[in-house]
């Protein structure tokens, strides 16, 4: 019998329980996408190709998803309540009809279960689709080739999913029969009644609440940008009176509109009175009153959003540019043993191996010296250079000849003169100056000629063999860079779009549900417009107003936290490397569209919906 | 006087074949402009359905219903809804304030939706609301102010935009007596020195009593009317209560 009417109840209060079922579903898509990235094509390439970053990865993402558990438990149980606030008169009738409260709870439980299982099977599914889509992505980023990595579902990840979930779902269960068997039935059945508290505010105390609340934000920013991003984040005595003066100043400005709008709203006669302005606003400004709190929170989470999406990608681009510069030779080896066991002949070893000569497009064998101060006349640098070899280098990489003086030092910021770090101070000599001086350290670099893979498995294979039996040499290539760097750029990438997305869509969709219930309470008031004969065109574009004041105001303020932050972020990674600004800020804006966008659309013409129909009749409104 | 609203051979049928329920059944009805006519009848007698019919939120099954010769029947759309709110001032029983809004902003917002010029608002907003005596609570929200004053808010939002034909469903209904005294007493007025035309539904004799014609239905038929003539008040309900009477005598014979 609790079997049947359950389903009856999620069937016919489907429209209160799709918010709840889309943002289950998305949270679902989301956990499971990301815990399947072990499946996907550009991290089996890592795996393949034996980077460390994979693993790095994979535990990295294995703990956000703890945390991004923790979010999606916070706005499951969220939803839940304002389902439960909306359907106390019904639950207070059970009770009144004489089922006992554990019946009740138990009707709670099931239908809860069956929300659970549908939003489920129908998150694995999605989450299948954007899953596959995540992994053209990232292969198409690393142009690498699809075919070679088949897709299907990771059971380890739908594993984690369900348990996560399903560990939600049962935390929801035990609060809604808390909840039930601990409601009085008298406050169950006037849930409806209570009236909201209108005091109004002395403009006083607005204007006052304003201006606080102004400095506090601006107190912040200078924080923030004076001492920039490293230490503002990192030292506990700058960090937390940034963000405390930042959530303070967030929670003064929403607190100040209620009292302040509406006075500039009256003081225009013109505008208050004309269409529904005034009823838009009232309606508006009495939720301000009592959803500031909330404002902040989805303020702060949409900060959180876009900071954390933007920055990742912009960091990715960043990362990617400086692999280009770290990497000007295919391969270069560094024998670093070279002053106490000599050179090593590197083209008789490889020709030893079976290599072609011709496998090699070119090659340079370059020793470096320890620089000695009494010859060269320069104190601080730790190595040189012969002219001629360094010219050699450069000119490879199409990068102008070293200008002079000689002997003087290679100036910081020219072209590298190996893929890898050096990680010397060169000076550059004439060439004939170094017969005074000691070998320290012998450099050989090369690019090759056919398929670059090929071509460094057979090098790496002989430099191996050599490695085991004599000396120690450092092998870095232009590919194992590369991967390396994917493995960055990946990681970046993953978190990067994870927490973001996880703060978006928390955000739209607990604005998505306060828009709804409201639209849902707000169905007699429109009833009475209706009767007093405004038209069809007047009351929905008054709902979309509504909706659009609770989504444009937290994003507005939003924009403009993230827009200092994003400053303070740049500035931090620029010392690293130039930044894309305008690319990441071009792909965080697609994002932040897609998805509360979306959200936005969906609550607007569902509360356009609600404000149009409803026949005639008005119900009871005090 | 003009003829205002004209009622011709009104039906009203609910159900399908098998199980009709005929609500309205064959209503001439015919008020003057500046008259205050009441209906009375019992439940199920079609007195709502009528109001309901002539404020064009329910719609007849045949018959015709004028209100200055433009037919009703026949508006569809944006012209029904322009004549709602051009010709029409509704008065409920709850009386359907928005709880948001401040009374003054209340009254407002129906001179809002009439697209009147700012300037005006004001001043006709206070005008009316001293009329109905509500003058000192404009700025209080509706929780604030006591049941009376909350329907003599919603009757001062039903004619400040000066209708046609005011409407009133049981005005008096969730009201206690004194404070159903002085609506009624400022409904009078209001007929009285702006000429407004009111239409009231009601199932209480004494509410009845202030109107000028008392419209009786039975079973969706017109059953009776009375006049007030000019006369005392006490000597009109003493007429009402007689035929109430009647009526549910009749009742008790049926059965």
């Amino acid at each position: 019998m609790f079997c049947k009417l359950a389903l009856r109840n999620v069937r016919r209060s489907f429209r209160d329980y799709g918010v709840y079922l889309l943002t289950l579903t998305f949270g679902v898509c989301l956990f499971y996408t990301f815990s399947s990235l072990d499946g996907q094509g550009a991290m089996i390439y890592l795996t393949q190709s034996q980077n460390p970053m994979a693993q790095v990865i994979q535990s990295c993402i294995d703990v956000f998803s703890v945390f991004v558990a923790v979010v999606l438990a916070c706005l499951i149980l969220y939803a839940d309540r304002f389902l439960m606030r909306r359907r106390k008169r019904e639950l207070g009738t059970y009770l009144l009809l004489g089922l006992s409260q554990g019946q009740v709870s138990l009707l709670l439980v099931l239908e809860t279960g069956l929300i659970g299982a549908a939003s489920l099977a129908l998150g694995l599914l999605l989450g299948l689709a954007a899953s596959q889509g995540l992994s053209a992505l990232t292969l198409s980023m690393f142009s690498l080739r699809m075919d070679a990595f088949g897709l299907a579902l990771s059971p380890r990840a739908a594993g984690r999913t369900v348990l996560y979930f399903g560990l939600i779902f049962l935390l929801v269960m035990g609060f809604s029969g808390i909840q039930i068997s601990r409601a009085k039935l008298l406050d169950l059945m006037q849930g409806g009644r209570k009236n909201e508290e209108l005091r109004p505010r002395p403009l006083r105390t607005s204007v006052l609440q304003l201006v606080l609340g102004g400095v506090c934000l601006a107190a912040a920013y200078a924080i923030l940008l004076t001492f920039g991003m490293a230490f503002a984040v990192v030292l506990p005595f700058l960090c937390i009176p940034m963000l405390t003066l930042g959530t303070v100043g967030t929670l003064l400005v929403f607190r100040s509109l209620s009292g302040f709008v509406l006075r500039l709203a009256r003081s225009y006669p013109g505008f208050y009175y004309r269409d529904l302005h005034l009823f838009t606003l009232r309606q508006w400004i009495s939720r301000v009153h009592s959803t500031y709190l909330s404002q902040t929170v989805i303020c702060i989470l949409l900060l959180l959003a876009m900071g954390i999406t933007a920055s990742s990608i912009g960091l990715n681009r960043t990362i990617e540019a400086a692999a280009d510069g770290q990497a000007p030779f295919d391969i270069t080896v560094q024998n670093q043993n070279a002053d106490h066991l000599g050179c090593v002949d590197f083209d008789a070893l490889l020709t030893a191996h079976g290599m072609e000569s011709d496998a090699l497009a070119w090659r340079q064998d370059t020793p470096i010296y320890y620089n000695n101060p009494a010859v060269t006349g320069i104190e601080d640098a730790s190595a040189a250079i012969r002219l001629s070899d360094c010219n050699g280098l450069l000119a490879r990489q199409g990068a102008p000849a070293y200008p002079g003086p000689l002997p003087g030092l290679l100036a910081e910021g020219s072209a590298p003169l190996a893929t890898g770090n050096l990680g010397l101070t060169c000076v550059v000599i004439p060439d004939e100056m170094a017969e005074k001086l000691s070998l320290r350290r012998q450099v050989w670099s090369a690019d090759y000629a056919g398929d670059p893979e090929e071509t460094e498995k057979q090098v790496q294979a002989a430099l191996a063999e050599y490695q085991e039996t004599t000396a120690y040499l450092r092998v870095e290539s232009r590919l194992s860079l590369y991967q390396e760097i994917m493995g960055n750029k990946l990681l970046a990438l993953f978190l990067g779009l994870y927490l973001g997305l996880t703060f978006l869509l928390a955000a739209a969709a607990v604005l998505a549900l306060q828009q709804l219930s409201q639209a849902a309470d707000n169905a007699a008031r429109y009833a009475v417009l209706r009767r007093l004969g405004a038209e069809e065109g007047m009351l929905s574009r008054s709902a979309v107003q509504q909706v659009a004041l609770a989504f444009l105001l937290p994003l507005a303020l939003a924009l403009l936290h993230t827009v200092v932050g994003m400053k303070a972020a740049n500035d931090l990674i620029s010392t690293a490397a130039k930044v894309d600004t305008v690319h990441s800020a071009l792909v965080t804006g697609g994002v932040l569209l897609a998805v509360y966008g979306g959200y936005f659309l969906a609550t607007a013409l569902a509360c356009r919906r609600l404000a149009l129909e409803g026949g005639g009749a008005p119900g009871g409104c005090g | 006087m003009a003829e205002l609203l004209c009622v011709k051979d009104l039906t009203k049928v609910y159900g399908k074949r098998g199980a009709v329920t005929r609500a309205l059944d064959g209503v001439d009805l015919s008020l003057e402009a500046g008259e205050y006519v009441g209906i009375m009848g019992a439940s199920g007698s079609g007195k709502t359905t009528l109001l309901n019919c002539i404020s064009t939120i329910d719609r007849p099954t045949s018959g015709s219903i004028q209100v200055d010769g433009e037919e009703l029947t026949g508006l569809r759309g944006r012209a029904l809804t322009r004549f709602r709110r051009e010709r029409l001032g509704f008065i409920f029983q709850d009386c359907n304030l928005l709880d948001t809004l401040t009374a003054f902003e209340n009254i407002a917002l129906s001179l809002s939706i009439l697209r009147t010029p700012a300037a005006q608002i004001r001043d006709r907003v206070e005008e009316t609301a001293e009329l109905l005596g509500i003058g000192d609570c404009l700025d209080k929200y509706p929780y604030q102010m006591s049941g009376g004053q909350q329907q003599r808010c919603a009757a001062a939002r039903a004619i400040v935009t000066r209708p046609a034909l005011v409407l009133a469903d049981e005005p008096t209904g969730a009201l206690d007596s004194k404070s159903s005294r002085l609506l009624l007493e400022r409904l009078e007025v209001l007929n009285r020195e702006r000429g407004a035309t009111i239409l009231m539904v009601t199932h209480d004799a004494f509410t009845a009593s202030c109107c000028r014609r008392v419209v009786f239905l039975r079973d969706g038929k017109i059953f009776a009317q009375l006049e007030r003539d000019g006369g005392d008040r006490r000597a009109f309900f003493q007429q009402i209560i007689r035929v109430v009477t009647q009526l549910g005598g009749e009742m008790e014979d049926v059965l």
